[in-house]
């Protein structure tokens, strides 16, 4: 196998797998992905992947979320079918104190283009009948989707390799350093060489970070969810909370702990999960569930996504992030132009790692 | 056996589609259960996991011993929800909670 690469891409999650598609684009790079274990075996491998928009916050933050959601339907033409489906997105709230914070949501939202609304009771159960009449309300977008990771993450792959990138699996990268003007990257089965270095280790970015001497401030945090059998279709929407496949498994969950890499199903939770599945909607309370499983997510210290160049380190870069299945289209391609171009359609200076200094230096 | 034998009662697996999972680089019953769905179904791989380390096995030449089971998750069998779910009120956090409680952050405000 060949040694030497323009870019190495360190991480074959959805995130890594993106950049490495992206780049592989216009094949005038070549490209090899290092990954520790297989694609999917981690954090993409384990979620409810919904491509989410519509309340995350601060407005900044939902405006990077719609960007990358509006890039999906064209992704799927190039790679191929990736089950995306634009759903439109329902987070129930239960009391009617919380429709003025629903409604604040609603007009910071809007402006940056983010169109959500504010439901009643009666007309977020026209939308969605199974859900509980128990709530108050809802918030609303036709932007929020959800999408087959498993598919995603193959066919990014498939499509790279298509383009000539090459991976290596199972193949963890023990340490780097730089010699000439190029990274040595040093793995189980040898050492490669590249000019450019990208680092998409998603939870594992601390421990790659200390490989090159930085501290990347993130945090893993496992999230539980429940699957259950096969239903006809009942769920339309990406409900705040679960949704349906294909196939008519539902999936529910949305808790989140901090346990290291720990990935075991705990009954605490579950019983929890399946408590807020009933809350959500009643007549799951008599459906079975086939089985529970857990992804340890990617969360920086502050919650959003660390992207660009590192400092310090000439040809650098990183990218390391929560929400990775709905940024994946758009950090792929702003990746891209960093890398080829030296510039961003989008600024990417907010995104830095270099925030945190300031951050450690006020502690 | 050819290769549509289905190995995979639940989600109709046959070899030739974990044969082309393993093609692709996986070598793991875990990794083909993901690329597959093999093994996802509510059998929960009772049925498929010994026929599908046999083609690991095969196919890797690692001899069968060395070929792991896929992760065994909770619960051992099917369970109805409602059995599940505790009394208590859950403690799951809400999405829409979150996002009305998110106020800006040191981040934003420095910039």
């Amino acid at each position: 196998m060949k040694k030497s690469y323009d870019v190495i891409v360190v991480g074959s999650g959805v995130v890594g797998s993106s950049i490495a598609y992206h780049l592989s684009e216009d094949k005038s790079k070549e490209i090899l992905t290092i990954d520790k274990d297989f694609p999917l075996s981690g954090t993409s491998g384990s979620t409810q992947a919904w491509v989410w928009v519509h309340n995350k916050t601060p407005a900044w933050y939902g405006e990077l979320n719609m960007y990358s959601a509006e890039l999906y339907p064209f992704l799927e033409r190039k790679i191929g079918d990736v089950e995306y489906k634009r759903t439109g997105g329902i987070a129930p709230f239960f009391s009617e104190a919380d429709r003025e914070k629903a409604l604040k949501l609603a007009e910071k939202q809007a402006e940056v283009g983010i169109k959500v609304e504010v439901l009643s009771r009666d007309e977020v159960l026209e939308k969605e009948p199974a859900l509980s009449r128990n709530i108050a309300g809802a918030t609303y977008s036709k932007i929020d989707g959800n999408v087959n990771p498993f598919r995603l993450i193959e066919l990014f792959v498939r499509a790279a390799r298509k383009n000539g990138a090459q991976f290596l699996f199972y193949n963890p990268v023990t340490n780097i350093t730089k010699e000439n003007g190029m990274f040595k990257v040093t793995t189980q089965d040898g050492d490669y060489f590249s000019n450019q270095l990208v680092m998409a280790g998603g939870p594992w970015s601390k421990s790659l970070g200390k490989l090159l001497g930085i501290d990347v401030p993130i945090k893993q945090v496992r999230g539980q969810v429940i699957v259950t059998e096969p239903l006809s279709p009942f769920l339309s929407h990406t409900i705040g909370g679960m949704r349906q496949a294909d196939n008519g498994e539902v999936l529910v969950g949305y808790s989140k702990e901090e346990v290291g890499y720990d990935r075991r199903s705990t009954l605490d939770i579950i019983q929890d999960t399946a408590r807020m599945a009933i809350d959500f909607v009643p007549a799951l309370e008599k459906v079975n569930v086939v089985r529970c499983f857990s992804g340890i997510r990617a969360m920086p210290e502050d919650g959003f996504p660390i992207l660009g160049e590192i400092p310090g380190i000439e040809n650098a870069y990183i990218a390391a992030m929560h929400s990775g299945i709905t940024l994946s289209p758009l950090v792929g391609t702003v990746m891209t132009e960093l890398l080829s171009d030296g510039e961003t359609s989008i600024d990417l200076e907010r995104f830095s790692l270099k925030r945190f200094d300031t951050i450690q230096s006020i502690g | 056996m050819d290769k549509s034998t289905i190995v995979c009662r639940c989600e109709e697996i046959n070899i030739d589609e974990i044969e082309s999972a393993i093609n692709l680089g996986a070598h793991t019953f875990n990794d083909i259960k993901r690329l597959t769905r093999c093994g996802m179904g509510p059998c929960q791989a009772k049925c498929c996991m010994n026929l599908v380390r046999q083609i690991i096995s095969d196919k890797t030449g690692h001899p069968l011993s060395e070929i792991k089971p896929p992760r065994m998750r909770m619960p051992l069998s099917v369970t109805r929800m409602g059995a599940l779910a505790g009394t208590r009120a859950s403690s799951v956090a809400s999405v829409f909670g979150e996002s009305a409680e998110e106020g800006e952050t040191v981040h934003e405000e420095k910039l």
